[in-house]
């Protein structure tokens, strides 16, 4: 069972590296290539040292999803904080006007946001695009992090605010660093949700060498018009996938540790 | 239930006063009315079932939560609109609320460091702590590592280190088990008790109301039933629920009569030759030095409690001295006095 699921996660990304790596001919007809043309470095070569070549795309993603992250996370957490402390009536309100704004779908949005960047001159600005995906991403960020803030004990913050520590001390001292699993899953996400939005960068973004990953997979052309480049379009999915590979990997283990153990008898 | 000499303490040393403090949420009233002072270095047991407003009132003491009305002096100062922060009191919260992220040594420091205080001396005052509650050892652990008692002490150590005004406990043994209830009794009122700060301790426990605290408040529903000491509340209780709640096994009540109820305690019941209640044995259970009865009168069922080593012949009779006699308006509760229960 677990095979199989690991199977079905896995398959299509071996795919990918499988796809980047061979060529044209060995992907339509396995059977028909010589040995020699089979395995082929070729797509990934075609990628770097096209103009601009493919770590200028990641490193303009990067720059945006960090940026969106940063703010989302900075936005997020005193909202949450507040969201929590509510009582009675508008804290359900509250949640219920993030939680239709969490699922509103993203693409009604977006020509209207295209208006909003030409009347504030945000075309063609790589950081501005950090504003749309930040306020797509906090209603969901937000309401992770009050879950988050619900289970931390409250007599935590109570015995804080008895030592004579104050809101900022409290957050940065003892909620904060009980929180950072959560934050760390929430960044992620976040990340990823910028990582891969494709209509607003499209939109918003014509000069090349201003292109985040998505659009700029797009454009990716073929030997000829009728070529679909298979091979290009998964070496760039592969290299895209590698920082947030790295990414996780990275956070996992803070995500997992489970830091608020012992903090009341369990 | 001489509240004089008390009041009199107080004045002179400047405890805790609370001047009829009440807390409402909406509708509820969590708190009605509240008057009682505790003197410098007496430690007040804030008993009752749960529910009853002994929590509610220690977070009003300690600025946890506003006070809808009424006010809170502490040393003559009033307090009753001073932030938590700034009241220096020191709480032992029932979960102890350990920083998890912390060692010991940063639960410990993490306070110190915010009020300002500097480092020799923040590391001075930690370490004579430290061996105080014998935790030197344990001081690079995190609360996750450490036992129920460890985290306890721990707890302790940090509310110490606060160099309180007012010291509060909340239902601090209620996670640890019995035996090591009993063994922490005396440390704590040795650690906490007889300085300067008031002591104001919540239990819903009566065994260790009575073992930590010079007197006790009785709460019930947001209202101060009975305030006096272990010994008051138990030989002249203020009423029906006073009586029912103090005690182990609880007090017998007799169907009411002619408007007055008599209460009996199972521990003043005797065996007597003639001239007793007749009685039927129900049940029987061994408490190691004690047996508890349970007997069938033509006055409804009494629980009784008797010396172990004595044998039951026929044809029990039961019977108790008038003094033992606790007489309640059937009504309202409230106890009546001898002369009224006779009239």
């Amino acid at each position: 069972m677990r095979a199989l699921l690991l199977a079905w996660t896995l398959a299509p990304l071996v795919w990918q590296l499988y796809s980047s790596l061979v060529t044209p001919e060995a992907l339509v007809d396995p059977g028909a290539v010589a040995p020699g043309a089979f395995w082929t470095l070729e797509n990934y070569r075609q990628l770097l040292q096209a103009d601009p070549p493919i770590w200028r795309y990641l490193l303009n993603s990067t720059i945006v999803g960090a940026g969106t992250t940063a703010l989302t996370l900075t936005l997020a957490v005193p909202c949450a904080y507040a969201l929590q402390r509510l009582r009675g009536g508008l804290r359900w309100l509250a949640t219920l006007a993030l939680l239709a704004a969490a699922i509103f779908p993203t693409v009604l949005l977006f020509l209207a946001l295209l208006q909003l960047a030409r009347a504030l001159g945000f075309g063609n600005q790589l950081l501005a695009l950090c504003l749309p995906y930040t306020g797509l991403s906090l209603p969901l960020a937000v309401l992770l992090l009050r879950a988050a803030f619900a289970d931390l004990p409250p007599e935590l913050e109570d015995a804080a605010r008895l030592e004579g520590l104050n809101l900022m001390a409290r957050l940065r001292h003892v909620l904060l660093p009980l929180l950072a699993p959560a934050m760390g899953s929430t960044a992620i996400l976040v990340f990823l949700g910028s990582w891969n939005e494709y209509p607003i960068a499209l939109t918003w973004i014509s000069r090349p060498e201003l292109l985040t990953l998505p659009p700029a997979i797009a454009r990716i052309a073929g030997s000829s018009l009728f070529t679909v480049p298979y091979g290009a379009f998964a070496a760039a999915t592969v290299l895209g996938s590698l920082p947030l590979l790295l990414l996780v990997l990275l956070f996992q283990r803070a995500i997992v540790s489970g830091l608020t153990q012992g903090a009341i008898k369990g | 239930m001489n509240p004089l000499p008390t009041m009199d303490a107080a004045q002179e040393r400047p405890g805790l006063r609370l001047d009829a403090v009440s807390r409402r949420l909406g509708e509820r009233c969590l708190l009605d009315a509240l008057s009682l002072s505790v003197g410098a270095g007496e430690c007040l047991a804030l008993l009752g079932p749960s529910g009853c407003g002994k929590t509610t009132t220690l977070r009003l003491l300690a600025g946890l939560d506003p006070v809808s009305s009424g006010r809170i002096l502490l040393g003559g100062q009033d307090i009753t609109d001073q932030p938590g922060g700034q009241r220096q009191v020191a709480m032992v919260f029932q979960s102890y609320a350990l920083y998890p992220h912390l060692s010991v040594h940063g639960n410990l420091s993490l306070g110190l460091r915010i009020r300002g205080v500097p480092l020799r001396e923040r590391e001075q005052r930690i370490a004579s702590v430290l061996e105080l509650l014998q935790l030197s050892d344990l001081q690079q652990r995190r609360p996750a590592q450490l036992s129920g008692g460890q985290r306890q002490r721990v707890a302790l150590a940090r509310a110490l280190l606060r160099q309180p005004r007012l010291v509060l406990l909340d239902e601090p043994m209620s996670n640890l088990d019995a035996q090591l209830r009993e063994e922490l009794r005396p440390e704590l009122r040795r650690l906490l008790c007889g300085g300067e700060p008031p002591v104001i301790y919540v239990t819903h426990d009566q065994q260790e109301a009575m073992g930590m605290a010079d007197r006790i408040a009785l709460l019930r529903d947001g209202r101060l039933q009975q305030l006096g000491t272990a010994r008051e509340l138990y030989a002249k209780p203020a009423n029906r629920f006073v009586a029912g709640f103090l005690g182990r096994p609880a007090i017998n009540l007799l169907p009411p009569e002619g408007g007055r109820q008599l209460g009996l305690r199972p521990e003043h019941l005797r065996l007597v030759n003639e001239g007793g209640l007749p009685a039927r044995l129900q049940r029987r259970e061994w408490w190691g030095s004690q047996q508890l009865l349970w007997l069938e009168t033509p006055r409804g069922e009494l629980r009784m409690l008797l010396g172990a080593q004595i044998e039951l012949g026929e044809g029990l009779q039961v019977g108790w001295n008038l003094d033992d006699e606790l007489w309640f308006d059937a009504a309202g509760g409230e106890r009546l006095d001898a002369v009224q229960a006779d009239g």
